[in-house]
């Protein structure tokens, strides 16, 4: 309970300001008089009554109140945010930064005393609340590091935050922020609290910059276009007194098998504890490409794992390079060609054997519009500039690619597409089975001596499940719905490979397993796709009663469109997505996102494999899909640093779906180690802007805190004497005075 | 003298074995060309278009045949040694890309439902020859020109030369050539660049055809190039490797070679 008074219970403040200064004036004109007139007798009782009379009238007038209250002190709301960015796990003051973040909390827990503290964690986006450990101070605190440290976001949602406003924010970081970033990072913060016109105060959990060399920023000058030279910037930086006057750089691609391939390398000079380099590499597949960036660093580096950078760059396409090549002209070949020809995003490149060495021309080599076919610069010095490679009913013996099929084996693996399709002269007849090219391809290509390589029986192809399923025969299914045109017999393949889609099958032949003949399979190896069409007579999806009557041609377009869409990985033709929302911190818990596509439901196989080494997956997950098309969160664990692919195949048996795929980086530090030193000055541009202070985080307690406010809860006021008392007083007072007065025989 | 039961065993025996010889029979007939049926279904074929009641006779019914056979003896294209015919209002026209129209004189208009067939059957892309067999008088060329005009009512006929890729797609050559000399252009319709129904004035299949002692059924006119016919026919073959190959020979990636035999050809 609080007893005050106050001068007035009821009149206003300016009216009692009024009467106190005209009190006041009343006095002076007395003592003026009184001084004036140099009397002495009774100059004390006037002076006596007159100064208690205006005092008593004064009081008469307010009439003073005595108040009584009852209530409580409320603390004042004050935000504490702290850094949960990887930067954060670099060396600090005390330990890592981290560490001294947490440490700063505790003690600012213990200082706050009345202050309500609200603990936040800024990273990506808006703040969440954080997550101590079992004590105050455990820098082992359960949270993942975010891979990025956006202040800027973070303060924004505070001050457009519905709940109770905060009376100071208080930011625990090494100032190494993604925003607000520059040299008006103060104004910037100023800007992102809006009407929010609090103080921020920053704590610094680092003082020092470590001893290091790093790869501080990877920069690629626009898009990167497949086969076209692409500039790579590359920011060194050198702290600390490292001995790094040259600095040498390179660039490498990671591929699904083998060693990553070198694109690029060269030397950094630094000047002043900085050096740019800028590198042209050359990326001949399309779709998500891992380059490692990586320096070699002088001795005495503290920080080795910022010596590499992983970078996951989209190449895209101008055209989609392909090499077509069939082995002798037919209405099948020329079906696809017009297709390939008028695509306009097609780049088209097409040899035909129009002439085989037992060919009677009846004419000089003159006389002849025939040009050698160049095999040997197609397949060994063109080859990597093809995204993909048709074949076409071509035998690879006469005409000397018996020789390149495991360079086109190894392009296969390395990220490129091939089409193998169907004729007398494919796949066993055409002298594919056994060599390092039937390897990659879909299905399997041994046969029993006793088979035939080709049955010649006329057939319509059933679509699989899988097929019915498959987003890649969907645009021909909307067109010709679930029946085939007759296709004049097939080459006879086996068994298809693990992992393999088919999507269209042989009514009656069967494999040796029992299981109907692929005639349509796609496949993945490595990093490429491969496709298996074992028919030659898909033009009549395109020229045909059969095609007039259905789809006026259309479906000829569709049919290879999806193919080709299938083999360069457009997202349309994808059986599923894979994302990593967070991205892939390495040793940290990593969380995929699997979208399936509507209908898609069993078990999911997932697994992650390490590029350069698919053959041995590091995880393998399972997960329901329900058929909802919702998306599902799977949790894959931590992983070390390095290049990745995911695959996932949704289904089992027969209804398997084709395999969907993403290649991802994992790396240590990312961009939040990639400059390691703290940023004090930033910090403390922030607070200067906001008026608040900076501190070192073993100083937290001299932060100045707001008081606690106080809230009332009951409240009475009462006169302290009855107002007629004031009065009496006063006129008594007065009459007293007036006679004194006239004795002296003033007026 | 051989005792009836063991004649009628041998016969019997011999009967069940009969499947099985006639099988190997077949095996040994046909095994050459097992894998060149494969994918006969994609072979060239330069069937005959038959509108209203004409028929398929006269000296160049083998024509046709011959086509087929000089193609598959030249080149690597599979090709139909039994040309069929067809009719322009008969769905089967849509099976195949290709079709000659031949004639010596006037003819009578298409019907509507002819007009139609021939209007899908060039939507779908296909190609169709029109050959003058008497291009002396000219009279087939206005009339089927008269009526593909129903037909095709967005375009006209060009002229193309040996710019054409239709050329230059399997043989170099300089002119049109056929029975007669004829015209050293020709007229065509063309989509995208390319013929899609070629007039030939030059009788090409009285060139080709054969009579039944396995001469020419038909004089060339001039003749006075000894290379006439052989002309006619790299004409034909042309013709069919443009048909299964469409602009093949137009690709930059040919360009360079086809350039440097043009400039180094004595002029």
């Amino acid at each position: 309970m609080n007893r005050s008074w106050a001068l007035s219970g009821d009149l206003a403040f300016p009216f009692i300001v009024l009467a106190c200064v005209l009190s006041a004036i009343s006095l002076a004109l007395l003592a003026y008089e009184l001084f004036r007139g140099r009397r002495k007798a009774f100059a004390i009782g006037i002076a006596v009554t007159g100064a208690l009379g205006v005092v008593a009238l004064l009081l008469a007038v307010l009439r003073p109140v005595a108040i009584v209250s009852r209530g409580t002190t409320v603390g004042s709301r004050v935000v504490v945010l702290l850094d949960g960015s990887r930067s954060m796990d670099l060396p600090g003051d005390s330990g890592t930064r981290k560490a001294t973040g947490l440490g700063a909390v505790a003690a600012l827990q213990k200082h706050a005393g009345d202050v309500r503290l609200g603990m936040l964690r800024f990273g990506d986006g808006a703040p969440v609340p954080l997550a101590l450990g079992a004590s105050a101070g455990d820098a082992a605190a359960p949270y993942r590091p975010s891979p990025r440290s956006d202040l800027g976001a973070a303060l924004e949602a505070i001050a457009q935050a519905s709940d109770e406003r905060p009376r100071a924010l208080v930011v625990i970081s090494d100032g190494r922020l993604d925003r607000p970033s520059g040299e008006a990072s103060g104004a910037a913060a100023r800007t992102a609290l809006g009407v929010l016109d609090v103080p921020v105060h920053t704590v610094v959990v680092a003082s020092d910059a470590p001893r290091d060399a790093s790869v501080r920023a990877v920069r690629i000058a626009g898009a990167a276009v497949a086969h076209q030279p692409l500039a790579v910037r590359i920011e060194v930086g050198c702290t600390q007194g490292l001995s790094c006057d040259e600095v040498p750089v390179s660039v490498r691609e990671l591929h699904d098998t083998g060693e990553p391939r070198p694109l690029a390398h060269g030397v950094a000079k630094i000047e002043n504890g900085a050096g740019t380099i800028e590198l042209s590499i050359t990326l001949d597949r399309a779709g998500p490409r891992i380059l490692q960036v990586q320096i070699q660093s002088p001795s005495g580096d503290e920080i080795p794992d910022n010596d590499t950078r992983y970078i996951t760059t989209t190449v895209t396409r101008d055209r989609v390079r392909v090499l077509h090549v069939a082995g002798r002209p037919t209405y099948d070949v020329r079906a696809l060609r017009m297709w390939l020809k008028s695509d306009a995003s097609v780049d088209l490149i097409a040899f035909f054997i129009l002439r085989t060495p037992d060919d009677d021309v009846n004419a000089s080599q003159e006389e002849l519009a025939l040009i050698p076919f160049p095999v040997d610069e197609l397949f060994s010095q063109h080859l990597s500039s093809f995204d993909a490679v048709v074949l076409q009913d071509f035998n690879a013996r006469p005409y000397g690619l018996e020789k390149y099929l495991p360079t086109l084996a190894r392009y296969v693996q390395g990220g490129g597409g091939l089409i193998m399709v169907g004729g007398p002269d494919a796949f066993v007849t055409g002298h594919y089975a056994g060599s390092a090219l039937a390897e990659v391809l879909p299905v399997d290509l041994r046969l029993p001596a006793e088979e035939s390589p080709v049955d010649l029986g006329s057939f319509v192809p059933n679509i699989t499940e899988v097929g019915r399923a498959a987003p890649v025969l969907s645009p021909l299914r909307d067109l010709i719905g679930d029946v085939f045109p007759e296709m004049p017999g097939t080459n006879v393949v086996g068994e298809p490979r693990r992992g393999t889609t088919v999507l269209l099958e042989h009514p009656a032949r069967k494999t040796k397993s029992g299981s109907p003949m692929p005639v349509l399979a796609l496949g993945e190896k490595g990093s490429g796709r491969t496709i298996a069409l074992t028919v030659d007579g898909s033009h009549k999806l395109l020229f045909s009663t059969f095609a007039a009557e259905s789809a006026a041609g259309r479906a000829h377009g569709a049919f290879w469109d999806a193919l080709l869409g299938w083999l360069m990985k457009d997202p349309r033709f994808e059986p599923a997505v894979l994302d990593l929302p967070g991205g892939c911190i390495a040793d940290e818990p990593t969380t995929l996102v699997l979208r399936p596509l509507p209908g898609q439901k069993g078990e999911a196989s997932i697994k992650i494999a390490r590029l350069g080494n698919p053959s041995t997956p590091v995880k393998s997950l399972t997960a329901n899909v329900p058929g909802d098309a919702a998306p599902i969160q799977i949790d894959a664990g931590s992983l070390p640093a390095g290049g990745y692919s995911i695959s996932v195949e949704i289904g089992e048996g027969a209804e398997k779906g084709a395999p969907a795929r993403r290649d991802f980086a994992c790396e240590k530090g990312g961009d939040e180690w990639a400059d390691p030193r703290p940023d004090v000055d930033r910090l403390e541009a922030i607070s200067r802007a906001t008026g608040g202070t900076t501190v070192k985080a073993a100083n937290i307690d001299t932060i100045p805190l707001p008081a606690a406010t106080e809230v009332s809860a009951e409240r009475r006021v009462s006169a302290i004497v009855p107002p007629w008392t004031w009065t009496v007083l006063a006129s008594i007072l007065l009459g007293l005075h007036w006679i004194l007065r006239r004795r002296k025989g003033l007026a | 003298m051989v005792p009836r039961a063991f004649s009628f065993r041998l016969f019997r025996n011999f009967a069940s074995l009969l499947p099985a010889l006639f099988g190997a029979l077949l095996l040994i007939v046909f095994w050459p060309t097992l894998s060149g049926a494969f994918g006969d279904d994609g072979a060239f074929n330069p069937r005959m278009l038959l509108p209203g009641n004409a028929k398929w006779e006269g000296v160049r019914t083998t024509a046709p045949a011959r086509w087929a056979f000089e193609l598959t003896r030249r080149t690597s294209a599979p090709a139909r040694l039994r040309p069929t015919t067809v009719r322009p209002d008969d769905a089967s026209l849509l099976a195949e890309p290709f079709t000659i129209w031949g004639g010596d004189a006037d003819i009578p208009p298409l019907t509507t439902r002819e007009v139609k067939g021939l209007r899908r059957f060039l939507a779908l892309g296909g190609i169709l020859l029109v050959d003058d067999f008497a291009p002396e008088t000219q009279a087939f060329t206005r009339a089927a020109k008269r009526e593909l005009a129903r037909v095709i009512t967005d375009r006209s006929p060009v002229t193309i030369g040996p710019e054409n890729v239709l050329f230059r797609s399997f043989y170099y050559l300089k002119r049109p050539i056929g029975r007669i000399e004829g015209p050293s252009k020709i007229d065509a319709y063309v989509l995208g660049g390319n013929p899609q129904i070629i007039f030939s004035a030059h009788d090409l299949l009285g060139a080709l055809a054969r009579s039944s002692n396995d001469t020419y059924a038909v004089q060339v006119t001039p003749g006075t190039d000894p290379l006439q016919r052989e002309k006619a026919n790299r004409m034909a073959i042309n013709i069919s490797m443009y048909v299964l190959c469409s602009n093949y020979k137009d690709d930059q990636v040919h360009a360079p070679f086809l350039m440097r035999r043009r400039s180094s050809e004595p002029q």
